[in-house]
C-alpha cells in the first residue's frame, strides 16, 4: 500500500494507533453520544450505534449546540473516549473539547489533505500530535 | 506563540489559588489548540449550573469532585469557591425548577441535588438566574465587550445584534472564563474575523416569529456545516426583538454559525459591503416563500392525535409574550388531562403575578414555570406525554431526537393554545405562512 501521511497542525502531543472512525458530518455533541458507553446516539447519523471508544475519531469540526464538548468530556471520565482525534479545521467547540480530552490531537489540514475525505472508517491509522501527522498504516 | 500578561503569568503560577490556576491552565490549553496568540478579558458569563443529566457520568456525591472532573477536566478535587471579580456571571437553565419537582415527575433526590449544586454556584459568586435568556434580567454585553455563554442562541444574538464578542466555547470553558476572567483572543473576539462569508437573499415576507424561526431552518439546509458567517439581504420591515431571538435560537441548532449579519438591522451590517469587509463571498443563495413553507413540512407531525403536553416559551418568554398568552386564553379551559406550561424567568413570573396574567393562565388550567425547560429536565418528564406541542423548533426538534414522545407538533403560540384547549391535534393547527 502506498504510504499516505496527512500533515496538519499538532496541538496535543502523543502518538497513538487505532481504527479510524470517520464522521464527515461530525457528531452532534449535546446528546449525540452516550458517554457511559461511547455509542453514537445521534438519530440518522451514518455511524449511529457504533462506539467511539479507543478509535481514532476524525471529524470536520464540531456541530450544533455550544454544549458540544461536555459529552466528550463525560466520555473521558467514563473511560469511553477515543484514543486520539483529528479535525479538518479547528473551531472553538472542538478546541474546548480537545483541551478537555487531552488525547493526541491534530487539526487544520490543507483542503487537499482533508482526513474526512481521504481516510475511511476501519483504516488503521497513526496520529502523532507532536509532528501533526495522520498516517494510514493499513486499509 | 501565546503571549501572557504579567497578571496572567501570576495566576498561572498559582499565586491566586489552585482554582484560578487550573481555570487559566485550561484556557491556555484551549488557546494553544486554536492557535491564538493572546487572551482577552471576559466581563460577562453565563454558566451551566445545576445537576444536569450528563454529570451523572461522574459517580460521586461530592459536588466539588464532580465539578472538578467534569468542568475542570482534572482528576483531583478543587473547591469551586469564586468567579473573577470583574466578571458578571449568572446561571443558565438548571436541571429542575427552583421550587417545583413533582409537576415534572422528578425524584426528590434529583431536585435536592440540583438545589445543592445551585447553592454551591451561588456561594462561588454566580448569580442564580436559571435562564437561556439572560438579557431578560439585564445581562447585556455591549458592542466590543467579550463574553462567554453556554447558550448557543445567546452567542449568535450577542455577536450579531449587539456587536459583542463571543465564540461557541461550551460548558467547561464558560466556567474557566468565569473563574479566571479570560478567553482566547480568537475567532469572533477579533474584529477582522467578523466578516460575512455567505450571502442569503431573502425573498419572503417575514411577518411573524414563526416565519423567522423557519427561515433559520431553511438556512441550515443550505449553509455549509462549519466555518460560515451568513449575511441576510432583503426587506426586514417589522423585525423586532422577539422575531430575532426566535431566529437566532433556531439558527444555533440548525447550523454551526455563531454570527449572522442582517443588512439594515445588525450594527456591523449597515450595508452588504460593510458586512463583507472587503472579502469575496464564499457562497450566495436565495430563499423564497416556498423554501420557508417547505422547511416547515418536516418539522411537525402530520397525523392527528391526542395532546397531553403543550409548552410555550423557548427561549424564555418576555412579559409581553406572557400578556399575549393570557389575553388569548382568558375565559378558555385547557382540556382535562393536558399539561399546559408557559416558561419564563423569576422576575417576569413576579411581574406576571402582579399583572394578573398568572391568575388568568392558572384559571385556564395552565401554569407559569421558571428556571429550566422540558428538554433540559429530560426523559423523566417527557416520557409521560405521548402527544406534545411546542411553539419552538429547538424544543420540538430535541424531543423528536430523544424519542420520548409518540407525536411532536410545532406551531405558533396561538395554535398551541388551541391544541391545549381542544386536547386534540387538528390539521387546522398547522402553521400557515
Amino acid at each position: 500500500m502506498e504510504k499516505i501521511v496527512l500533515q496538519g497542525r499538532g496541538v496535543i502531543p502523543g502518538i497513538v494507533e487505532g481504527k479510524a472512525l470517520v464522521c464527515p458530518r461530525s457528531i452532534t455533541g449535546w446528546g449525540g453520544i452516550d458517554p457511559e458507553t461511547g455509542i453514537i446516539k445521534e438519530h440518522g447519523h451514518v455511524h449511529q450505534g457504533m462506539c467511539i471508544k479507543d478509535t481514532i475519531l476524525l471529524m470536520p469540526g464540531s456541530k450544533g449546540s455550544n454544549g458540544w464538548s461536555c459529552y466528550f468530556g463525560a466520555a473521558r471520565v467514563a473511560k469511553t473516549a477515543p484514543k486520539g482525534w483529528a479535525f479538518s479545521r479547528i473551531d472553538s467547540s472542538a478546541g474546548v473539547a480537545s483541551a478537555v480530552m487531552q488525547i493526541p490531537t491534530v487539526v487544520d489540514f490543507p483542503k487537499e489533505q482533508d482526513p474526512c475525505q481521504i481516510v475511511k472508517t476501519g483504516d488503521l491509522v497513526r496520529i502523532d500530535g507532536e509532528k501533526g501527522t495522520l498516517e494510514i498504516l493499513a486499509r | 506563540m501565546l503571549q501572557l500578561t504579567k497578571e496572567e503569568q501570576e495566576i498561572l503560577a498559582g499565586k491566586e489559588g489552585r482554582l484560578r490556576q487550573v481555570a487559566l491552565e485550561n484556557i491556555v490549553r484551549y488557546a494553544e489548540v486554536l492557535g491564538a496568540d493572546k487572551l482577552c478579558k471576559v466581563t460577562k458569563a453565563t454558566v451551566f449550573c445545576g445537576s444536569h443529566n450528563y454529570l451523572r457520568t461522574c459517580k460521586s456525591e461530592d459536588f466539588h469532585e464532580v465539578f472538578t472532573k467534569m468542568n475542570l477536566a482534572r482528576d483531583e478535587r478543587i473547591v469551586f469557591d469564586c468567579v473573577d471579580k470583574d466578571c458578571y456571571a449568572q446561571s443558565c437553565v438548571a436541571a429542575s425548577d427552583q421550587y417545583d419537582y413533582e409537576i415534572f415527575d422528578q425524584p426528590k433526590e434529583d431536585f435536592d441535588r440540583n438545589s445543592l449544586y445551585l447553592e454551591e454556584a451561588r456561594k462561588a459568586g454566580v448569580i442564580i438566574a436559571g435562564s437561556c435568556s439572560p438579557y431578560l434580567m439585564g445581562w447585556l454585553p455591549v458592542k466590543g465587550e467579550h463574553f462567554v455563554t453556554t447558550e448557543s442562541g445567546m452567542t449568535i444574538l450577542g455577536n450579531s445584534l449587539w456587536g459583542a464578542c463571543c465564540n461557541a466555547d461550551g460548558i467547561e470553558a464558560a466556567f474557566w472564563s468565569a473563574i479566571c476572567g479570560r478567553t482566547p483572543k480568537w475567532g469572533y473576539h477579533l474584529p477582522e474575523n467578523r466578516y460575512a462569508t455567505h450571502i442569503v437573499h431573502v425573498k419572503a415576507k417575514l411577518d411573524s416569529a414563526m416565519a423567522w424561526e423557519i427561515l433559520g431552518k431553511a438556512m441550515g439546509e443550505r449553509l455549509p456545516l462549519t466555518g460560515c458567517t451568513p449575511v441576510l439581504v432583503g426587506d426586514f420591515t417589522g423585525a423586532d426583538f422577539v422575531k430575532l431571538k426566535s431566529f437566532f435560537t433556531t439558527l444555533a441548532v440548525t447550523t454551526n454559525c455563531r454570527m449572522c449579519h442582517i443588512v439594515g438591522i445588525t450594527p456591523e451590517a449597515p450595508t452588504l459591503e460593510a458586512a463583507l469587509m472587503g472579502h469575496a463571498p464564499e457562497g450566495e443563495f436565495t430563499l423564497t416563500e416556498e423554501d420557508i413553507c417547505g422547511a416547515y413540512e418536516g418539522l411537525c407531525e402530520k397525523k392527528e392525535g391526542s395532546v397531553q403536553l403543550v409548552s410555550l416559551g423557548c427561549p424564555h418568554y418576555d412579559i409581553h409574550q406572557i400578556q399575549e398568552v393570557a389575553e388569548y386564553i382568558a375565559g378558555k379551559k385547557v382540556k382535562e388531562g393536558v399539561r399546559f406550561m408557559v416558561w419564563t424567568v423569576y422576575p417576569l413570573k413576579a411581574m406576571a403575578d402582579l399583572n394578573g396574567y398568572t391568575r388568568i393562565i392558572e384559571e385556564a388550567g395552565g401554569t407559569i414555570q421558571t428556571s429550566t425547560c422540558p428538554v433540559t429536565i429530560g426523559d423523566c418528564f417527557l416520557k409521560n406525554y405521548p402527544g406534545q406541542v411546542y411553539d419552538s423548533l429547538k424544543q420540538s426538534d430535541s424531543v423528536c431526537s430523544s424519542g420520548c414522545a409518540e407525536r411532536v407538533y410545532y406551531t405558533d403560540k396561538y395554535r398551541c393554545i388551541d391544541a391545549a384547549v381542544s386536547g386534540e391535534w387538528k390539521e387546522e393547527f398547522r402553521w400557515k405562512k
